[in-house]
């Protein structure tokens, strides 16, 4: 574990170094934006002073590290709100928002998959992966759009609001999740089933799958207790190699059409704002993650394999 | 498989902690106002309100001088924190301002004791210095700059509060005096501006650049709230009480009369509980909110306005949507237009006469080639206003009348020109164009591409130059690295001055003069009239001015957006976008069918 964790550190700053130059060093450039009309060439180096442009890249990146250290990224050059405060305010929101549909997509996705796999070669196969290619092949932007005005105007059923996030509990949480989930699950579920598939379809031709059949077991034992479980680590691998960009970035779309003010929103605004402290804080947060999501897989592996253990 | 169930378990786990974390909006019935904005704003401190966005909001926390007339149109100043008008001395230069006793900010812990103090002359003194302080990071220097007695030095001088400033001082707790090094007719204009609005030191002081995010103001809302998809403010319960008065807020029946306004009459604003404005920059999801009730009031996206509109001229609401909505068309305060880089000697200004004057003849031919019926169709449903030159159709100096040629598309026209000065497809100069990365904008550098290319102008030398945001755009041309700059300017007052210092020399880039246009008798002309205010005279030197600019093609000029409101029948009010802004949000009243629970 401890070793793990040092590798990490290594990775971090490749992660941390990499991101400053293409977000921050050669990112947008705010000081245009923060000008007002008719500026003069003093008030020009006097912004720029202010954001630390003219300082060198050394002292900016070392000034990076510190924060990311202390995880203190001072204020948002556009709102003024502390960054520690936006990113603890959108992260659950951005999870509560994006968690259910993250699940539900995975799990159908397995389930459509053993199935597939299961019956490879059928009709219910090919219509699986028929609807897997159409879903794959229609754009977020128009799922969304398509259900919004089917669920949620008056032109269609107007059971769910459009836009919005006043969750108190429950109750409020479904009546604001449900849509935005619905989406995320079809335009998810195509990829997630094709893979699953692949990967089930590699381990039911193994050889001792075949013995099993021979001496009959059922199909759901068959599945359950020895395709899928010699299946989790692809499977982790792909959960948990998500769980970044879910948090992060995947919940932009639907956080902007929804309304939804999560993480994936603060982020997208920063980048064309060139909100340099989010984005900093974002970014680091992005490396972090995914340094502990492959120590926590690394244990899974273990876990699920002991082989790995031995190993 | 135990080991699988109990990964789900702990993701569920995740789940359900994440969704304890909720947006806690109000409890209570409440009448709540629920508006809807094409763009999120940044920072709430009135020093940084450059966008039209913040700027809606800051007007509603805080309180400025000045506003305009609620109903009033043309545009009428008003005292809002100020008594009257300035007294203004007989050679222009001194204005007195009186304001009103007894106006308190809102509690709050930066004050003393937590209670909102009264608010002093110096208080605006100290807000209008905090523009010309580098630690305010302020974007509103430039509309005192130059102007105003002593208060370029005070900056360069260090920026210390406590320094007093001659010409611009608090003569006691009530009465500004503010002294003008050059007489400047639209001063008062600008203190209808967020920019001008009213900050207590304490809340500086103790927030620092988070007060963007922590208001402190004396307006009739008190924030709430704020995340990136929406606002929430409440009504400031200690707002000073003026009686609405519909007919010196300049009501029309004729045509205000529908919209129920005369039961405001006497009433004190604000009329509403609770405003919430929604952020939403797609317009496909504000389409929806406001169809399904969400949001009251929408600024109609131009995809819609094929399903809003049963005709164009006049323009005309389809019959369904006309029994459910209040609907107003009505222009934008500015316009649209594609500058010129003067400063590229390629296409500019070019120290060889010969050159220069072919460079001149390209300009002309480019501007002739564009076809603005058909840019207008396409991007803006055939209803923007396309005008000759830079005096838009808000401005009272516009002339309907005037000569159309600038504006009238001449294929041949445009051919013949380049020809007659040795212009081919070898020797043509290539194209920058910029733009920022969206579909629409890239969709406008191909139609203009197009119209270059009738004219004979070969594609390949004709590129954009993409950006990802506005601030780099900004900083690419500010450097001249763009040869064609797709532009648009809102005025910030309603006087055709605004307009016209954006083809000032000395306004040159990084100014607001990005074509760097610089014609000594347009400047002569300008300085000429920089002290005058409205009059026939000004008008006709305008003109005048307009017309150098047409003669030189430094721009591609303009077309003015007009913009469709709809908002809903039980909502009273005459929204507007452009000088009253936000203002009008304390004068929103809704019947009580609209009142919502939450």
């Amino acid at each position: 574990m401890t070793r793990r964790l040092l590798y990490g550190i290594p990775l971090m700053l490749g992660v941390t170094l990499v991101s400053f130059m293409l977000m921050v060093y050669f990112g947008p450039d705010q000081t245009y934006e923060l000008l007002g009309k008719n500026p003069t060439a003093q008030q020009i180096t006097e912004v720029r002073h202010s954001l630390g442009y003219d300082r060198s890249f050394v002292v900016r990146y070392v000034g990076y590290l510190k924060e990311v250290v202390t995880l203190n990224f001072g204020l948002s050059a556009s709102s003024g709100e502390s960054v520690t405060d936006i990113l603890k305010r959108t992260l659950p929101v951005s999870l509560a928002l994006i968690l259910p549909g993250f699940v539900l997509g995975n799990l159908l996705g397995l389930g459509f998959g053993m199935l597939t796999a299961w019956y490879r070669g059928g009709w219910l196969d090919k219509w699986v992966m028929t609807a897997s290619v159409v879903g794959m092949s229609v754009s977020f932007l128009v799922i969304i759009i398509v259900l919004q005005v089917l669920l949620c105007t008056p032109y269609g059923l107007n059971m769910f609001p459009v836009r919005g996030w006043q969750v108190h509990d429950i109750g409020s949480w479904l009546y604001y999740v449900s849509v935005p989930t619905l989406a995320l699950v079809l335009v998810t579920l195509g990829y997630n089933t094709r893979f699953y598939r692949a990967v089930m379809v590699e381990e039911i031709e193994r050889d001792h799958i075949r013995t099993a059949r021979i001496y009959g077991a059922s199909p759901f034992s068959i599945m359950f207790r020895h395709v899928l479980k010699n299946s989790l680590v692809p499977i982790l691998t792909r959960v948990m190699y998500s769980i970044p960009f879910v948090v992060v970035s995947g919940s932009l779309l639907l956080e902007s059409y929804f309304g939804i003010p999560g993480v994936g929103l603060v982020t997208f605004n920063a980048i064309t704002s060139g909100d340099q402290p989010v984005l900093k804080a974002v970014v680091s947060l992005t490396g972090i993650l995914f340094v502990l999501v492959m120590l926590v897989t690394d244990i899974f592996y273990k876990w699920v394999d002991p082989r790995m253990l031995r190993s | 498989m135990h080991k699988l169930f109990l990964l789900i378990f702990i993701m569920a786990c995740l789940l359900l902690g994440a969704c304890g974390k909720g947006d806690d909006v109000a409890q209570a019935p409440l009448k709540t106002y629920r508006h809807s904005m094409d763009h999120a704003p940044g920072s709430l401190d009135p020093a940084q309100t450059s966008s039209i966005y913040a700027n809606f909001i800051v007007v509603n926390l805080y309180d400025t001088l000045y506003r305009y007339k609620y109903l009033a149109r043309p545009y009428q100043l008003e005292p809002n924190l100020a008594t009257t008008l300035p007294v203004v001395s007989d050679d222009g230069l001194r204005l007195t301002i009186a304001i009103r006793k007894g106006v308190y900010f809102i509690d709050d812990p930066a004050f003393e004791g937590g209670k909102g103090r009264e608010i002093k002359a110096a208080d605006f003194v100290y807000s209008i210095k905090r523009h010309f302080d580098p630690e305010t990071r302020a974007q509103g220097a430039w509309l005192w700059q130059g102007r105003i007695e002593g208060l370029d030095d005070w900056q360069t001088q260090g920026s210390d509060y406590d320094q007093q400033i001659s010409g611009l001082r608090a003569i006691d707790d009530y009465n500004i005096e503010i002294t003008l090094t050059r007489p400047f007719p639209q001063l008062v204009h600008t203190f209808t501006q967020g920019y001008s609005a009213i900050v207590p030191r304490e809340a500086v002081e103790e927030y620092g650049q988070g007060l963007g995010n922590h208001p402190v103001g004396s307006g009739p809302f008190k924030f709430s709230s704020r995340n990136s998809s929406h606002a929430i403010m409440a009504k400031n319960e200690d707002f000073r009480k003026v009686p609405f008065d519909l007919e010196h807020e300049g009501y029309n029946a004729a045509t205000q009369g529908n919209l129920g306004l005369e039961s405001l009459q006497g009433r004190y604003p604000p009329f509403i509980d609770q405003l919430v404005i929604e952020f939403i920059s797609e317009g496909a999801a504000r389409w929806n909110s406001f169809s399904a009730g969400e949001v009251q009031f929408i600024k109609v996206p131009v995809v819609n306005f094929e399903n809003v509109l049963s005709s164009v001229s006049p323009i005309t609401l389809r019959p369904e949507l006309a029994d459910r909505y209040h609907f107003d068309a009505t222009p934008e305060a500015g316009f649209i237009y594609t500058n010129i880089n003067m400063a590229d000697e390629t296409i500019g200004y070019n120290e060889d006469e010969d050159r220069n004057q072919r460079n001149h003849a390209l300009r002309c031919a480019i501007v002739k080639a564009f076809d603005w019926k058909k840019n207008n169709d396409v991007f803006f449903h055939g209803i923007g206003q396309v005008f000759p030159g830079i005096i838009p159709p808000f401005s009272s100096e516009f002339q309907a009348d005037a000569n159309q040629d600038y504006i009238e598309r001449d294929v041949e026209g445009a051919r013949e020109l380049l020809q007659q000065n040795g212009w081919n497809s070898e020797n043509l100069p290539k194209i920058t164009y910029g733009i920022t990365n969206t579909v629409t904008e890239k969709q406008v550098f191909e139609q203009l591409r197009s119209f270059l290319t009738e004219i004979g102008y070969p594609p390949e030398k004709i590129s954009p130059l993409i950006f990802a945001s506005f601030g780099d755009y900004y900083r690419a041309y500010s450097q001249g690295k763009v040869t064609l700059i797709n532009t648009s300017w809102t005025m910030d007052y309603p006087d055709a001055e605004n307009t016209m210092q954006l083809f000032y020399g000395p306004n040159a880039s990084p100014g607001a003069n990005s074509s760097s246009f610089n014609s000594p008798e347009y400047n002569r002309l300008y300085e000429a009239t920089s002290g005058m205010a409205e009059s026939p005279e000004r008008t006709r030197i305008y003109r005048q001015m307009n017309q150098i600019v047409m003669d030189e093609c430094p721009s591609i000029t303009g077309i003015t957006r007009t913009m469709l409101f709809l908002w809903d029948k039980n909502v009273h009010m005459l929204p507007d976008r452009s000088f009253l802004g936000g203002y009008f949000m304390r004068f929103v009243d809704m019947t009580a069918g609209d009142v919502t629970t939450q």
